[in-house]
């Protein structure tokens, strides 16, 4: 079976009978099979996957009932989406064993579109990583190079789609998590706008930047995608009631845009110099086609990633605090008091980056520091999206490299966390604005690809949507 | 005995008021008291994964109310923080509380006792979730919990250290009490954990405007251990004191069957709550015609009506208290009073009749079986001399009840109980009870006047009740002199 890269390509050799879905589960199935020494699934819901596919054929063939708009969606699920009745373990020891009571919203809403959920990918603990390597479950492995990592956190989740064990992957992005892995594995990898999908049932890393999201083979699927998870959801206080805009009827456009970059993110030298000169390359091309870009100074370059990783431990610090051995997950045998529960239940159920940022959160919100600290990158990040908000009153898109370099070795920034984090630089800027943002596939270096992306203001993941799509036609 | 007379307690509360609400402050659970352990409980109230709070607007709709009604600011822009701190009953490992902005800043109470008429001054009033119950005394080796209780909306009602003495506390919180049950926010039972405070003790040197180092109290839920725990309190600072000691900043619990506080923690270790703005929660933005509209439908207050039932009924201010203590006892006393202008009647009759005998069939004053026109028909008939109060409240009344629908009058006379006033018949009688007693008369003449009760009651018996007694006590004094 040839590798589909749009949802519209599998749905009309289904119902052209070309195709059954039974077949293109199985197609997966074996493709998981194939991977499986990439580290991929943690949990592979193969039988139920061949029901659905069966339930589904039948729907289709006896033609009464309307198939949901993601017939033929097979897609894979980051271990931190809650999917009611299924583990969920956000790749952490704390949480094995655990079942979720209820699904994510945004999982519900798949569901009753008739996505088939094929199974449970690998990804950093907690969502707490860029390079999948800080998992409970061992590293996953990027299929386009040697002992390349994926990225991060939803490493797992690029591999998945980029392997063709599914055609979608839902993940989540708090500073690049989608985007970066998405550019490291050459797929296409959007984090909508802060609150457009409802984030109930997405286990909490840092809660005001944390926002699920796509990584596909097409900007189409990206599309239909948001369209169905998007919107107001009762159970999330933070979603946006703007209504959901018909993202999935992309078209190509004429429109001249008004773009603008950010001189200091491409002329830097920690940028490398093949990314460097190609999103060069990609500016001209823009030029080329009529749009109008002009690169800009953006002077907050520098406390990105402090102000990012200062606001995000301290949010991660608090929204652990209920992995507490207490209620579910693991709890160590043989303490003899509660505080002791609590010291040996994490010490060993949390790995050492997650007790990492934990540290560091505390340590951020506690008395004395907490002004120096998060006080001031509150107000950092304040004026980083005031500073955005004053770009698109000029202009329509901002573009950025989404990673300073190409994927490294497994293994390799062990020594140095704070190297990992420097590396999330191109990404946080959406996360901390709120903005949306999708990277796609620029070009390849020794093999490995690497990423653009284009960011809108909030809310107007339409026009980015065709504008990236009238790019790719 | 520690000598503590040359010192001046200044006390400050932080009462929680458990919110009436149908279900918790951020989710759907049903927030009733008394159910079996952690069955009012849910994905969300448990902490899981994933879960988000959504705020119960009836919680805040309540503490508006409360706001309103003592007098507070209703700060229209207002947030919640999340206070970190691991406790077994606390699921999440925070609470979520407003710490930087509170719904209600400022107002006062008064309070009134033998010896003191003041306002306290409220600090503000924020919404908060209560949490678990844990429970140490009925497992050898376990601590159970019990999370039906997690996610309970609470306020809390910070006041100024205003207060001076233990009694100061017991009116304020009976003050509190009244006030809840009045806005129907909350049930005020404070068994039941409703209603509960923690109580900040200092001493001072009399005449000394710099406050003293202060201890907290927690968790006093009832008026007798709030009094014993301040009463100790005094009593083991002055000592301290007194020895040239100096008192530290503690955080005290209270042990009711020993009557001694104890330190829960000495502030070396004390929690860094690590208070930040709740990310999941947006920050509440309330219009103006929202807090308005709240303000337009509250119900009359105690205070308001206290000062209504003395001063336009002319009732005494110990029957207006009476009265106003409960909301349904008072709107039952208004009710009648649109009947009959016989305010003094309708409280006497409701005191000493209508409310024993709800209290006594454990029935809300509101079901008492009798119309608000027999009342005042009964009520009436007293006033206008047709039968007397004693026959009235002793017989007529319970006859009543056995037939709520009988008219008084109709009643009173199938009974036989229209009084006399004819001039023959008391005449008679008071002929014979002077007649029948000559050594009494003479001990009257010679001045035991206060006989003149003993002569009353032998006519009265006489007559079974129907004679008038004013118009015997007239005939009597007359024919005795």
């Amino acid at each position: 079976m040839p590798k589909y890269s749009k949802l519209t390509s599998i749905q009309n050799d289904l119902l052209s009978a070309n195709l059954s879905c039974a077949e293109l589960v199985e197609h997966y199935l074996s493709n998981i099979e194939k991977s499986q020494s990439l580290n991929v699934y943690i949990e592979v819901f193969e039988a139920e996957a061949r029901e659905k596919a069966s339930a589904l054929d039948a729907k289709l063939k006896e033609g009464v009932e309307k198939p949901g708009r993601l017939f033929g969606m097979v897609i894979s699920i980051k271990d931190v989406l809650c999917y009611e009745g299924h583990e969920v373990t956000g790749g952490s020891k704390i949480l094995t064993g655990f079942k979720s009571l209820y699904s994510a919203t945004a999982i519900e809403r798949l569901l009753a579109e008739d996505a088939i959920i094929i199974g449970r990918v690998n990804c950093d603990e907690f969502a707490m990583g860029s390079a999948n390597e800080n998992s409970y479950y061992g590293p996953t492995i990027n299929a386009l190079g040697e002992n390349k990592v994926p990225g991060g956190s939803s490493g797992a989740s690029a591999v998945s789609v980029q392997t063709d064990t599914c055609l979608a992957a839902i993940g989540s992005d708090t500073g690049g998590s989608v985007r970066q892995p998405a550019a490291f594995c050459g797929i296409i990898g959007m984090k909508p706008t802060y609150g457009r999908i409802s984030r109930y049932g997405l286990l909490a890393y840092a809660s005001s930047f944390d926002q699920i999201g796509t990584l596909t083979n097409s900007v189409e699927d990206a599309a239909i995608l948001l369209e169905v998870m998007a919107g107001a959801d009762e159970f999330d206080s933070t979603v946006s009631r703007q209504s959901v805009k018909p993202y999935a009827g992309l078209k190509s456009e004429s429109k001249k845009r008004k773009i603008a970059y950010f001189k200091n993110t491409i002329e830097s030298d920690q940028l490398d110099s093949t990314i460097q000169s190609a999103t060069f390359d990609y500016i001209e091309k823009l030029k080329a086609e009529g749009h109008e870009v002009r690169g800009l100074d953006f002077e907050y370059l520098d406390y990105l990633i402090p102000a990012y990783y200062v606001l995000t431990t301290a949010e991660a610090s608090s929204n652990l605090s209920r992995y507490d051995g207490v209620r579910f997950g693991y709890r160590s045998a043989d303490t003899r008091s509660l505080a002791e529960t609590y010291r040996k239940s994490r010490t060993e159920g949390f790995g050492d980056e997650v007790k990492r940022r934990i540290m560091l959160g505390t340590f951020v919100l506690s008395s004395g520091h907490y002004d120096a600290y998060y006080t001031k990158a509150q107000k950092v990040r304040r004026m980083i999206s005031d500073n955005i908000q004053e770009v698109f009153k000029n202009y329509d898109f901002i573009v950025m490299p989404v990673t300073p370099d190409v994927a490294w070795s497994i293994g390799e920034n062990d020594a140095d966390p704070i190297k990992t984090y420097l590396a999330d630089v191109y990404t946080v800027l959406a996360n901390m604005a709120g903005i949306p943002a999708i990277s796609f596939p620029l070009g390849v270096k020794d093999g490995m690809p690497f990423g653009i992306q284009v960011m809108s203001p909030a809310f107007q993941e339409d026009q980015l949507l065709n504008f990236i799509f009238t790019q790719h036609q | 005995m520690a000598e503590t007379s040359t010192y001046e307690t200044v006390i400050g509360l932080e009462v929680h008021v458990q919110l009436a609400t149908q279900s918790k402050a951020f989710c759907a659970d049903d927030a009733a008291f008394g159910a079996a352990p952690n069955t009012h409980i849910s994905a969300i109230s448990l902490g899981h994964p994933g879960t988000l709070p959504k705020l119960n607007e009836k919680q805040v709709e309540f503490a508006i109310r409360l706001g309103h009604a003592i007098g507070s600011e209703i700060n229209a822009n207002n947030s919640f923080d999340r206070k970190n701190y691991f406790y077994a009953d606390l699921p999440k490992g925070y609470q979520l509380t407003q710490d930087r902005a509170p719904i209600c800043i400022g107002g006062k109470v008064a309070i009134k006792g033998s010896n003191f008429n003041k306002e306290i001054r409220i600090h503000h009033v924020h919404m908060e979730e209560d949490a678990g119950k844990s429970i140490h005394d009925l497992d050898p080796k376990h601590s159970l919990i019990d999370l039906n209780r997690a996610g309970v909306p609470l306020l809390e009602i910070v006041t100024e250290p205003d207060f001076r003495s233990p009694e100061e506390v017991d009116v304020f919180m009976t003050t509190m009490r009244q006030l809840v049950r009045y806005l129907e926010i909350s049930d005020g039972n404070m068994e039941e954990g409703s209603l509960r405070c923690d109580v900040n003790i200092s001493l001072r040197k009399k005449g000394a405007a710099e406050y003293g180092e202060r201890c907290e109290v927690k968790n006093v839920n009832s008026m007798r251990f709030a009094r014993q725990a301040i009463e100790f309190e005094v009593k083991r600072q002055a000592n301290i004191l007194n020895a040239g000691g100096i008192i530290k900043r503690n955080t005290l619990n209270f042990d009711p069957a020993t009557g001694v506080t104890s330190p829960l923690r000495e502030k070396e270790d004390a929690n860094d709550y690590r208070y930040f703005p709740a990310p999941d929660l947006t920050p509440l933005e309330l219009s103006s015609e929202f807090i308005e509209k709240i303000k337009t439908n509250l119900p009359p207050l105690p205070a308001v009506l206290y000062q209504q039932f003395t001063k336009d009924f002319a009732l005494s201010e110990y029957n207006a208290n009476l009265l106003t203590q409960e909301k349904a006892v008072a709107f039952f006393f208004l009710r009648l009073s649109e009947q009959s202008k016989n305010y003094t009647g309708i409280a006497n009759l409701l005191i000493n009749k209508v409310i024993p005998f709800a209290n006594e069939q454990k029935i809300n004053i509101s079901e008492f079986p009798l119309s608000a026109k027999a009342l005042t028909d009964f009520v009436q008939l007293i006033e206008d001399g047709k039968v007397s109060s004693s026959l009235a409240y002793q017989r007529l009344f319970p006859a009543l009840i056995e037939s709520p629908d009988a008219s008084p009058l109709a009643l009173a006379e199938k009974l036989n109980m229209i009084q006399d006033g004819d001039d023959d018949f008391v005449s008679d009688l008071v002929d014979a009870a002077i007649a029948n007693n000559p050594d009494k008369v003479k001990a009257y003449q010679s001045g035991k006047k206060n006989l003149i009760g003993f002569f009353m009651g032998e006519i009265v018996r006489a007559s079974k009740g129907k004679a008038d007694p004013k118009a015997v006590n007239a005939l009597l004094r007359d024919k005795l002199s």
